[in-house]
């Protein structure tokens, strides 16, 4: 009885719409926490001042941390005295950053070198107590514990370094410098490339002709007879020079080059410019000026030089073999032939030159040949693992020793004025740990005064010395310029004077603008915008990732339409009545549930290139239709093709399942009154299916263009990750790059939030409208039709 | 009549040719679909230098020993543990698909079930957001993680699964297709409050709904790689697909280990597939299919 009560009270006061809200009030508010608010930011950081905003993002929950470390108030020449901190105190601040930054840079605590060491086990030089602390290091993931003594153990590394000596150890550090200095060369091939892109009109574009027709070639080449040589040795190097290219003289040999491209001129040239030569006592031999020089340079690292370093089997594994993760011995035949290359090209030098009685030649030392020293790896046969891990060892020995260098006397700095060890403080695994930076700052004494508050007001100040320095500098200025009698030089200056006092005045900024501007971090409003569409090598970027991303996801999307058709039809199909249809579904779905970047990984070994020895897929079956060998990595259309392979491949079974769904939800009676009035199979499937498949048809597209648009995994997986230093193999990813692969690049590799989150903000507006486009297009017009005229009155 | 008879027999003959290029076609393209897992599983089975001289589509009876010699060679490198991508992605899959399915039920029957303000403009919202690309909000989910201090942790790649507007959408239309109010107002009658029977009375009916896309979110939560390259940095944290991104470095010339990570990492996605594909199969197709 109390039972029923209860329920009409129910009934009468509570109405059940209420529990409505609770129902959805989890969804609501997780949604609109992990969605939403972070879209709303995304929003907001695409037109915010992402300067300040930067140093929280980067995990600075106190954003002075960020100017303590990037800003250097010594370099800015403030003074610190005045604004109440004791310059030695500030002194350590610095010393501590610096640590850090070495820290960062060498990575002193890699555990695949510490490994090594610790495997290479205790020897003449290094005691087990240093292979204990080291693998104290390893499970510490810091460098505390190989510091914790007097320096015995650095000292102990030292001593085993300098005696370990290996012919492997020797190509090594050779390769380390090759690879730097063609890292260099590709860098600046890149960075030229760019700012070709950016170049105006007027400037002129050097070309191998234009070279050999200017005037600094015609009067250099005149001037050969007469060369007034500052170092008489220099005279070895133009003999050395003349019987190398076996013309009668180098003026002969000048006179008689046609092509710029001719590796052999490029090695002439650098020769005489920096001739990397040596006396038999080791002085050096200087070089002569060559006015054209940098021309060719310029020339050769614009075209052939990329191309000569791209062709190059060993170059993408040079950073490898460069710090001992692949053994030399291992492609020893490979690697030698295009150092040899590389070398004839003119791009590096592995060969010295040294003086062997009054004549230069080739240094047969094998400290400074590289080839040589290959061939004495080649001779020596394979290493035993032992060799192979004790060269790896003093790799990264000598990498501890180089950081020990360098924060040497920065650390004794600290332990002089605080007692305590700097490294306690330093963060080893990469992610800076503001704490312990907080700590150390507290002891050093200045965590109070150089705060956030302390910092602005720092800045206030020298923004009101520089407007007071810069409002005098103007009066003085307009004073002199006022005076009739002045010479046109010193008028130009007074100009330059006032141009640039109205300038700051216009717009004063302190000292902590410039390291939001040497971060290049863009500032407030809509610049973010206006810097993705104004900057011309910008907007090719983003643009560029745009048609790249539509265009595979075109390339991939028709084929895949067409084939799910097809199959569909066939599938549903009657008269052919397939069999295995359940299995043939799962086969074909398969490919979709995988994971991408598996799949990515998988197809980019299927079409690796290589000159050497190793064969992918693709160049086995290239070879069997009697085609040579092709570098799909270097043509942008066969990288987009393969990626819009996999996204077709990955993607026809999903589409023609839903077809198939589709064309079995249609009225089985328009097919039977089709065939009662004589319709052929094709009439049919033109007349019906098609027309009432293509709300569906339409959906799939909407669906698909979505994903398309946010296409990562794949283009990102495909190819091999290089060594980040190599610029190289972000330029063999190049074309296809995709919106997503931009923004993650922008936000989270080179930080530019503000950037990053605009180009998002581009993409949202372009998928909404897609959407909408679409979501018109596939309204039922019927159904809106009915409801216009229901609402006139017309109908019911 | 007997021109008749030979123009079925054409008409016949014409049919077997035609049916004969289809399933052609067709075996053609089912053999295309698995064909690249196969080498995968075979190449697992070689050394690196059989591997990169010849295409080998057979297992490599003769030394079978290789398999396990590349699984060691793969796991004894510090940048790759299948054990911690393994744990790692479970934990992240099952908790997201375990909090998507169950909020995602809750709220398709908060709006199915009660009759409240805003009911429809919500449900016409969550139409609308289903069609935002997911990652365009990534610079700002990354700060607000930051500031929560989640960075780095499993749960930036869990929590977000309780809101997901799609799972939503399609228990819903479940629900307006095969769901009766009626056995609501009888719990009701028998003293039920709304919460348990929701729970227990409810969602046991919701249960094929639930189960297809159980097995979308959890197959959509493995595979996902963008995010979590995002958010993981550490090896110790990183999901499965992060772990396989890994053999991808130029230096890591094992070939016989590469391919030994790969199909390592796509197995279990594979088993899940076995048993499950006749649910997968359908739930595609209704997922397809708008009425």
């Amino acid at each position: 009885m109390a039972r029923t009560t209860n329920n009409t009270t129910k009934h009468k006061g509570v109405s059940y719409s209420r529990f409505g809200y609770f129902f959805i009030a989890p969804f609501v508010i997780a949604y609109s926490i992990f969605s939403l608010f972070p879209l709303l930011t995304t929003f907001w950081y695409s037109i915010s001042d992402m300067g300040s905003l930067t140093a929280e993002f980067w995990g600075f929950g106190n954003k002075e941390v960020y100017y303590d470390r990037y800003l250097d108030l010594d370099a800015q020449e403030v003074d610190l005295s005045a604004a109440g901190v004791n310059p030695d105190d500030y002194d350590l601040i610095r010393a501590f950053f610096k640590i850090q930054d070495q820290t960062d840079k060498i990575d002193p605590t890699e555990e695949e070198g510490m490994q090594a060491i610790i495997d290479n086990g205790a020897n003449d030089y290094i005691s087990q107590d240093t292979i204990n602390k080291i693998q104290q290091c390893i499970d510490d993931k810091s460098m505390v514990p190989l510091y914790s003594d007097d320096g015995t153990a650095v000292a102990e590394l030292t001593a085993f370094h300098e005696n370990y000596s290996d012919a492997t150890q020797d190509a090594v550090s050779q390769l380390s410098a090759i690879n730097s200095t063609l890292t260099g060369i590709v860098d600046t091939a890149t960075s030229d490339a760019e700012a070709a892109a950016e170049a105006t009109e007027e400037t002129e574009t050097v070309t191998g002709e234009t070279i050999l027709a200017s005037d600094d070639y015609t009067e250099f080449v005149a001037s050969l007879d007469s060369l007034e040589l500052e170092d008489p040795n220099t005279q070895l190097v133009i003999d050395y020079l003349t019987t190398y290219t076996g013309a009668s003289s180098l003026k002969a040999y000048f006179e008689s080059v046609e092509s710029v491209e001719d590796p052999m001129f490029y090695y002439v040239v650098s020769r005489l410019v920096t001739p990397n030569a040596y006396m038999a006592d080791g002085t050096e031999i200087a070089g002569i000026d060559v006015p054209f020089a940098s021309d060719v340079e310029t020339y050769l690292t614009d075209n052939s030089w990329s191309d000569t370093i791209n062709g190059n089997t060993s170059y993408s594994q040079l950073a490898s073999y460069a710090s001992g993760e692949i053994d030399i011995s291992e492609d020893q035949g490979t690697l030698s032939a295009d150092l040899q290359a590389l070398n004839d090209a003119g791009i590096i030098s592995v060969v010295a030159l040294t003086e062997q009685n009054g004549a230069l030649a080739a240094s047969e030392d094998a400290s400074n040949n590289i080839v040589k020293a290959l061939a004495d790896i080649a001779a020596a046969g394979p290493r035993t693992d032992a060799e192979v891990n004790a060269s790896k060892a003093d790799i990264h020995i000598s990498s501890l020793i180089q950081y020990d260098k360098n924060i040497a006397d920065k650390m004794s700095d600290i332990k002089a004025a605080t007692g305590k060890s700097a490294l306690d403080y330093i963060t080893f695994d990469g992610d800076f740990d503001v704490d312990k930076y907080i700590e150390f700052k507290t002891i050093v004494g200045l965590n109070d005064t150089m705060t956030m508050d302390w910092y602005n007001e720092l800045d206030q100040t020298v923004k009101e010395q520089n407007t007071e320095k810069y409002t005098q500098a103007l009066a003085d200025a307009q004073e002199q310029l006022a005076d009739p009698d002045l010479s046109d030089l010193k008028k130009a200056s007074l100009e330059g004077t006032v141009m640039s006092a109205t300038a700051y005045l216009e717009d004063p900024t302190g000292i902590l603008a410039k390291v939001d501007k040497t971060s290049m971090y863009l500032v407030n409003g809509l610049d973010n915008f206006a810097s993705i569409f104004g900057q011309e090598t910008r907007f090719h970027k983003v643009l560029g990732a745009f048609i790249s991303t539509a265009v595979m996801w075109v390339i991939g999307f028709i084929p895949q339409i067409l084939l799910a058709l097809l199959l569909s039809a066939w599938f549903t199909d009657t008269k052919i009545h397939l069999k295995g249809l359940g299995l043939m579904k799962g086969l074909m779905y398969l490919p979709n549930v995988i994971t991408a970047a598996t799949i990515a990984i998988f197809f980019g070994r299927l079409f690796t290139y290589s000159t050497g020895g190793a064969q992918s897929v693709a160049q086995i079956v290239l070879h069997a239709f009697g085609h040579e060998s092709y570098n799909f990595f270097a043509s942008t259309t066969a990288k987009r093709c393969i990626v819009a392979f996999i996204n077709f491949w990955m993607w026809y079974g999903n589409t023609m399942i839903v077809f198939i769904a589709g064309i079995t939800s249609i009225n089985e009676s328009l097919y039977e009154a089709a065939q009662v009035d004589g319709a052929n199979t094709s009439q049919t499937y033109l007349q019906i299916t098609l027309p009432l498949l293509r709300p569906i048809m339409l959906y799939t597209m909407v669906t698909s263009l979505i994903g398309g648009l946010q296409m990562y995994d794949i283009p990102a997986n495909l190819f091999p990750k290089v060594n980040p230093t190599f610029k190289i193999g972000n330029t063999s990813v190049g074309g296809i790059d995709t919106i997503l692969m931009y923004i993650n690049t922008q936000a989270f590799k080179v930080q530019q939030v503000g950037v990053a989150s605009a180009v998002a903000v581009i993409l949202f507006i372009v998928t909404t409208i897609l959407s909408i486009l679409i979501f018109y297009l596939m309204r039922d017009k019927d159904a809106s039709k009915a409801k216009k005229l229901a609402k006139k009155g017309g109908v019911k | 009549m007997a021109n008749n008879s030979d123009n079925f027999k054409s008409m016949k003959a014409s049919r077997t040719a035609y049916s004969v290029l289809v399933y052609v076609v067709v075996i053609f393209f089912a053999i295309l679909a698995i064909i690249p897992f196969w080498y995968m599983f075979m190449n697992a089975t070689w050394d690196s230098f059989s591997i990169q001289t010849g295409i080998k589509l057979w297992p490599n009876f003769g030394n079978m020993h290789q398999l396990i010699d590349n699984w060691t060679g793969l796991t004894s490198r510090s940048t790759f543990s299948f054990a911690i991508g393994f744990k790692n992605s479970v934990i992240i899959s099952v908790s997201a698909t375990i909090l998507t399915v169950y909020f995602s039920a809750m709220t398709a029957y908060g709006l199915k079930a009660y009759q409240f303000k805003g009911q429809k403009t919500l449900f016409a919202i969550i139409v609308g957001v289903m069609m935002v690309p997911t990652a365009v909000n990534i610079t700002g989910f990354y700060k607000l993680m930051d500031a929560m201090n989640l960075l780095g942790t499993k749960w930036p790649l869990i929590l977000p699964a309780i809101g997901a507007p799609s799972t939503v959408f399609f228990i819903k239309q479940y629900l307006d297709s095969s769901f009766s109010m009626e056995i609501v107002e009888a719990s009701r009658i028998d003293g039920a409050g709304e919460f348990f029977t929701f729970n227990r009375i409810c969602l046991p009916i919701m249960i094929p709904a639930i189960a297809t896309q159980a097995i979308f979110s959890f197959l959509g939560s493995w595979n996902n790689f963008f995010a979590p390259s995002v958010l993981l940095s550490k090896t110790e944290n990183k999901t499965l697909p992060l772990m396989v991104a890994q053999l991808n470095g130029d230096r890591f010339t094992d070939y016989g280990g590469i391919y030994t990570g790969l199909s390592a990492s796509i197995i279990p996605v594979i088993i899940v597939y076995i048993f499950l594909q006749r649910y997968i199969i359908s739930g595609v197709a209704a997922g397809g299919v708008k009425e």
